[in-house]
């Protein structure tokens, strides 16, 4: 059947309103350069800087542009820079700009603009800010070059530059970036090959993007987010759908045209339709975690945690983020991202083979635990949060101890979650969410490992040694002294415990078939993608 | 909102307590007893017999073959029902089929409490607003606020203000309520109070709360034993709503709702998930609307001679 | 009837007063803390405190109260906390899909269940009678996402017939418009059409067992013409009232419809803003809601005298 039901409807429809309908053959030659993209959440700002939500970053990285990125190997590679020179000490590196760099209202990129974005995102930044803490200065020497001088050398000061780990060092005019860290950004301007049109912005459903016309790729063959970035597309349109089950349906009946996150239970049914292809999003991954709060008992204790670990099934928490297919996830007794360079499995032995209880329950009467109510608070709204806090749940029931299961949505746990108060007094004892594989590849970007105290991310650990080993890798000169740091490093967290990794896990995405060009990155990839 | 506010819903309130006229149609044979009150009422029969079955369910769901609603088994996910599995498996391997069981115990829960809490709460602000007339004006604004806020969106903003239990759930879907009760009773309050024998009770300098008591209250109660029943029917609805938005029932407690909401993502792969709970709650809710229906059917005399 | 009009509106003021007092100071003891999902997973409690410093949100109640109803009055709804746009113009965006679903869905349920009220009440007793109103209770019973889903499922998926989700603007066609707003509107509709059933079959009950409709039987005018000229006209002001109070219901569901379609509707907006706890959008959009609501059931009030000429205000 050469036409099916619906054609025929748009024509009875079409024969009765010819006028309003848009000429077909203009329609199908722009429909190719016209991609439709579902996104992993709604973009509800675009200021990379200010906030910090992936979705934020990923639509980020179309609109800015940032001096270095991180190849798909995990190196920093020139991008805004031609190139650099380093001072035989380490202490002063001078960048210069490559040419034919503007913004998207037609000015010229020059270092002012430059040196004026990355102040604003030192204040932001834990990487930013450790390097603003080493920074003598930081100034323009002309249009094209600028010169960062330190007190003391900072090999990983590439890595800050590139890295797309929140938050990310993007490049704004001057005007802008001289605002207030704190506050967001009133204009979204920036250098990269997309423009963001704003004017077509329906915060919660919509997000338009058009190529940039003055954008200069670089000649190299683009990867990840080195690399010359060529937009095969004229217009990317973000469509949020909050539904994952519509989302779906949407994809199959060819609404859209790719799916950053689909569920992995509904991969069989998505494969199942031959015109659409699913794979692996990103090597690195996920990493879903149990975290304590260390200022108040029982888990301030180092015994509690230990017995909760003990008794940590990864399979369990896995099964219940990415279902039955098995190859979707790995048990990890590190903090580091499997498959990545620092990955080290050193003092793991907690987390691996055959669960103590029985060694769990004498180290909980041990530390002294007696049927305190433990708070976890649980986001319900969030299905990979919520199927690890079930798991716990019926994981601490077991283990003998009390839970109170506060169920709430994201919004509360991300306010709640922030009070130091003790957890009978508003506070908490536990959360789930997780983290990017990309994210635990360093352990400066892996911000569940900090352990300042009460400056520390959630959950406030303490922990002198993990700090300096964490001192310790800012300073490592190359791969193999990064290496020595990060089995330590692993050794002194799986004993301290600041959270329990749950398991290593890996997520679909899933597109059209006329889709070619996506690949496998921790973001939304856009340069390369092509529609037939 | 002055003319329309008297006139909410089916039941005209002044039709409850209108003064009987004789019987001036031909008597028509009337049928006693059990069988006679079912063939005159057959949809209070049969919604009552439904929400009987429902409620013993609720009761001795621990009998009827169910496992621990909440025992995790991830090895056994997403199973389609089969013998060992009625009505299959969920995402995380629990038992539909003893989450449903059990989820009765919440849904009836929340229809009842809801209505109770609702009627509670309608009645005095009714009674109060209706007596006293310096209070009428400031509660009715006050009313006529909460209205004025979809029920719905209401009830998610005051999950928003705290965490998931069934007690909140309560709250929350109660007090979008309210006001329509308060209505209801501040109409009959209004249409009584002119009444010659209230006027009589008011003149012999009877107590306030006596002629409340004994000539007020009770004339509202068939209304509101009506309006209790839509309540607590669009209560176990508005329930499964929020938790479809995720500011429900918390999950650990299973409830129709909260199985359907977390199946929902997975309908077109295991539809049993929200199938079988979707069914249970379906026929509890028309059980009650049909119960209610047959209710303002028998306690309308004008309508009910004709049936 | 002018003055009757402004005395009406007039009366609003406290109602939309209450509503403002009650909004905020629910928002104000609401835990949840827009900074802290603003700040991210990354965020220390340090920034986090100066984020909130920075948006305001610091300063004591009444401050914040007076400043907020000050700038409404100059017709200044804020700006969202997240999005950094105007909330007015976030409300203008998401304006048009709401109205729209919500226009059609009235059309079609007063199409359809008027007569199946009407037809019901006209075969009272009958198994037609019985048939119209189980499935009216159902439509009432069941949850609005379930009859989403299954349209969804059976009409988009299988049949092809319309798509799936998605809105598209009345500027870009009537019918591309329409596409996508059949499903959800008879989604949304089932709730309302049952409602409104249910109240056309009570209210022609009972206009029917009145005594001039048995006068105009005898006078020998046709049933057909009695029913829906004669009972119709004078069953409509309980109906009229019912379909003006569903309005709420209607914004209710309409949260669940538009996030099973995906409609960018002021439903879904407010929804958001809730979890996120975008309060300057949450404040427009519930003040919005009950502005509406005011309005619908004054032009219900207004609609009395067409149906009733004996009502006069």
């Amino acid at each position: 059947m050469g036409m099916n039901r619906r054609d025929f409807l748009t024509l009875a429809a079409g024969a009765g309103a010819v006028a309003t309908l848009p000429a077909p053959a203009i329609a199908k030659e722009s429909e190719t350069r016209v991609l439709r993209f579902v996104p992993q959440a709604n973009l509800p700002n675009l200021d990379p800087v200010w906030g910090t939500q992936y979705v934020v970053r990923n639509a980020s990285l179309l609109v800015y542009d940032t001096l270095f990125g991180l190849s798909s190997n995990l190196e920093p590679k020139p991008q805004m820079c031609a190139g650099y020179e380093t001072s035989a000490d380490g202490r002063v590196w001078t960048f210069r700009l490559r040419d034919g760099l503007y913004f998207h209202d037609k000015e010229p990129v020059r270092s002012v603009d430059v040196v004026a974005s990355l102040k604003r995102w030192m204040a932001r930044d834990a990487m930013g800010q450790v390097l603003k803490d080493r920074l003598d200065a930081l100034e323009v020497v002309n249009d094209k070059q600028f010169r960062v001088q330190l007190q003391k050398p900072f090999p990983k000061l590439l890595l800050a530059l590139a890295k797309p780990m929140p938050n990310i060092a993007v490049v704004m005019p001057e005007r802008i970036a001289n605002s207030d860290p704190f506050k967001q950004v009133a204009e979204y301007i920036g250098s990269g090959p997309m423009r963001f049109r704003r004017d077509e912005w329906v915060p919660g459903s919509r997000a338009v993007f058009e190529r940039f016309s003055d954008y200069v790729p670089r000649e190299e063959t683009g990867d990840w987010l080195a690399g010359g970035k060529r937009m095969e597309l004229d217009r990317i349109e973000w469509q949020v759908i909050p539904d994952a089950a519509t989302a779906a349906a949407a994809l199959q009946s060819g609404e859209v045209d790719w799916w950053e996150t689909p569920i992995a239970d509904l991969v069989p049914l998505l494969r199942a339709n031959g015109k659409l292809r699913v794979e692996i999003a990103d090597n690195l991954g996920n990493i879903g975690i149990l975290r304590f709060n260390h200022l108040y008992p029982p888990f301030n204790d180092v015994r509690v945690r230990r017995a909760v670990a003990m008794v940590v099934s990864q399979d369990d928490y896995m099964h219940a983020v990415v279902g039955s297919d098995d190859a979707l996830w790995r048990p990890m007794p590190s903090i580091f991202t499997p498959g990545t360079p620092l990955y080290t499995e050193a003092g793991g032995e907690i987390l691996k083979g055959p669960r103590h209880w029985e060694e769990a329950k004498r180290l909980l009467a041990e530390a002294g635990y007696n049927g305190e109510k433990i708070v976890m608070l649980v986001a319900t709204d969030i299905g990979i949060t919520k199927g690890q806090s079930d798991v716990t749940a019926d994981l601490l029931k077991r283990l003998g101890m009390n839970v109170d299961y506060v169920a709430t949505d994201w919004g509360t746990v991300g306010a709640r979650r922030a009070k130091q108060d003790p957890p009978s007094a508003g506070g908490w004892h536990i959360f789930h969410t997780w983290l990017a594989g990309l994210d635990c590849t360093t352990p400066a970007t892996n911000i569940a490992l900090r352990a300042n105290g009460r400056k520390a991310w959630f959950g406030w650990p303490s922990s002198e040694l993990i700090q300096t080993l964490i001192g310790q890798w800012y300073d490592a000169p190359d791969l193999a002294a990064e290496r020595w740091v990060a089995a330590d490093l692993n050794k002194a967290a799986m004993d301290f415990l600041p959270y329990i990794p749950t398991g290593f896990f890996l997520a679909y995405q899933a597109w059209r078939n006329n889709v070619s060009g996506i690949v496998k990155a921790p973001f939304p990839v856009f340069w390369g993608v092509r529609k037939q | 909102m002055t003319a329309s506010s008297s006139q909410e819903l089916a039941i005209a309130p002044e039709v409850a307590v209108a003064p009987e006229l004789p019987e001036i149609w031909p008597p028509v044979r009337r049928r006693r007893g059990f069988l006679g009150f079912v063939l005159k009422h057959p949809t209070i029969a049969i919604g009552g017999l439904l929400i009987l079955v429902m409620a013993l369910i609720a009761v001795f769901a621990p009998y009827l073959g169910t496992v621990d609603p909440t025992a995790l088994a991830p090895a056994r996910r997403l199973r389609p029902p089969s013998r060992d599995y009625w009505f299959g498996t969920d995402m995380l391997g629990r038992d539909v089929y003893s989450r449903v069981i059990y989820g009765s115990r919440v849904s009836l829960i929340v229809g009842i409490a809801v209505s109770a809490v609702a009627c509670a709460l309608g009645m005095m602000i009714g009674l109060l607003s209706g007596f006293i007339r310096w209070l009428d004006a400031i509660l009715m604004r006050v009313m006529d606020g909460v209205m004025s806020i979809p029920s719905i969106l209401l009830a998610i903003a005051l999950m928003a203000l705290t965490r998931g239990s069934v007690r909140n759930v309560i709250i929350a879907i109660s007090i979008a309520e309210v006001p329509r009760v308060a209505r209801l009773v501040r109409g009959v309050v209004l249409s009584l109070r002119e009444q010659p024998f209230v006027e009589a009770a008011v003149a012999a300098g009877t107590r306030r709360f006596m002629i409340l008591w004994r000539h007020i209250v009770p004339n509202t109660l068939a209304p509101l034993t009506v309006q209790a029943t839509y309540i607590s029917a669009s209560a176990m609805i508005t329930e499964a709503i929020l938790s479809f938005i995720g500011a429900g029932t918390p999950p650990i407690i299973p409830s129709w709702g909260n199985i359907m909401a977390e199946g929902r993502a997975l309908w077109e792969v295991t539809p049993s998930i929200v199938f079988f709970p979707a069914i249970f709650l379906s026929l509890t809710v028309l059980a009650v609307n049909l119960l209610g229906d047959g209710l303002r059917d028998a306690l309308d005399p004008r309508l009910m001679r004709r049936i | 009837m002018l003055g009757y009009v402004f005395r009406r509106i007039v009366t609003t003021i406290p109602v939309m007063a209450v509503v403002a007092l009650l909004v905020f100071s629910l928002l104000y003891i609401a835990p949840g803390d827009p900074a802290a999902v603003i700040a991210g997973d990354q965020a220390s409690p340090e920034q986090i405190a100066h984020i909130r410093a920075s948006l305001g949100l610091d300063r004591p109640f009444l401050v914040r109260f007076v400043d907020w109803v000050w700038r409404i009055l100059q017709g200044d709804l804020g700006t969202s906390i997240f999005t950094n746009l105007p909330v007015s113009h976030m409300i203008a965006q998401r304006i048009e899909p709401t109205l729209s679903l919500m226009v059609l869905t009235l059309l079609l349920s007063v199409v359809i269940a008027i007569p199946m009220g009407v037809m019901a009440a006209a075969k009272q007793g009958t198994w037609i009678d019985r048939v119209i109103m189980v499935l009216a209770v159902l439509g009432f019973s069941t949850p609005v996402f379930v009859i989403g889903y299954v349209l969804a499922y059976v009409f988009a998926l299988q049949l092809s017939w319309l798509p799936v989700q998605g809105y598209t603007p009345l500027a870009d066609g009537f019918w591309p418009f329409l596409q996508n707003l059949i499903l959800p509107a008879f989604t949304l509709g089932g709730i309302y059409i049952a409602l409104i059933a249910r109240i056309t079959r009570t209210s022609m009950l009972e206009v029917l067992s009145q005594d001039y409709v048995r006068t105009a039987r005898a006078k020998g005018l046709g049933f057909g013409t009695v029913l829906f000229v004669h009972a119709l006209k004078n069953a409509a002001v309980p109906i009229t009232t019912v379909i003006g109070l569903g309005v709420a219901l209607l914004i209710g569901g309409a949260v669940v419809t538009e996030s099973v379609f995906a409609i960018p509707g002021l439903g879904r907006l407010t929804v958001d803003a809730i979890l996120r706890r975008d309060y300057p959008v949450i404040q427009g959009v519930v003040l919005l809601f009950s502005f509406a609501y005011v309005l619908v059931n004054l032009i219900v009030d207004l609609l009395y005298t067409v149906f009733d000429p004996r009502i006069r205000y």
